[in-house]
């Protein structure tokens, strides 16, 4: 009887040496990074169109709307490209 | 280690010290004969010794462990907030750079705009329709077309 008294208590300070490396919690955490703001979340605005009655400056002020359009556009794009590089470089700096 | 966040360290040097002197003093029993039952108890006295010793030399070894790990998480978390002022302060630079491209962009329209309000607005009855030049309005619809967006 005391032999199996002795295994349990010997089982138990085993399992207990075991417990103490146990952990619940992560102690560092790193945030999704932010986005650089409204300035690039506003999605793209759709091109302007011609009426088929336009004189020919207002076609060429639709084309040039059009054009600022996606240059605007391609900044977005390209601050987004950026954004993503940039916090790559960031991120795999932290180790 | 959640052990360690329990109890004191201190407690396991304790262990460990105890162990140490019960397993000493249970060798210089012999030598303690004006405690004579003391003798009786060497080996459950050197058991627990050896538990003891056993129980301080690893919770020893768990607590410099777990302070080296509480190292690096301190610098891991010095690391990750550097990483956040850096991330902020780069969005500021591109919101900066995109802010700076726009607003190019827009003048640049405008100042076209007002080219076209002073230069093109002339071909106007040239190119209206029934005019010299009437704009085919296959013209227009290549370009509406190439305006529409993706389905």
């Amino acid at each position: 009887m005391n032999m199996i008294k002795l295994f349990v208590l010997a089982i138990f300070i085993i399992l207990a040496f075991l417990a103490t490396g146990c952990s619940t919690t992560v102690p560092v955490t790193m945030k999704f990074p932010e986005s650089p703001g409204i300035v690039v979340m506003t999605p793209c605005p759709q091109l302007e169109k011609v009426q088929d009655d336009a004189k020919l400056s207002d076609i060429t002020k639709t084309i040039t709307v059009n054009y600022g359009t996606y240059y605007e556009c391609a900044v977005k794009n390209d601050a987004w490209i950026e954004w993503y590089q940039k916090q790559k470089i960031i991120f795999e700096g932290v180790k | 280690m959640w052990m360690l966040q329990w109890l004191p360290n201190w407690i396991f040097y304790a262990v460990l010290i105890a162990g140490v002197f019960g397993l000493v003093v249970s060798y210089l029993i012999r030598f303690l004969s004006f405690i004579p039952f003391l003798y009786i108890y060497k080996t459950p006295i050197q058991i627990g010794s050896m538990i003891a010793i056993a129980i301080g030399t690893f919770m020893s070894g768990a607590i410099y462990d777990n302070d080296a790990w509480e190292a690096r998480v301190k610098e891991m978390q010095e690391k990750v907030a550097a990483a956040e002022v850096q991330s902020k302060e780069e969005n500021v630079k591109i919101v900066e750079k995109v802010v700076t491209k726009t607003q190019v962009i827009k003048t640049r329209g405008q100042d076209i705009v007002k080219y076209v309000d002073r230069e093109v607005v002339k071909y106007d009855t040239k190119f209206a329709p029934g005019g010299e030049c009437e704009i085919p309005k296959e013209f227009i619809k290549a370009i509406n077309d190439a305006a529409e967006p993706p389905k």
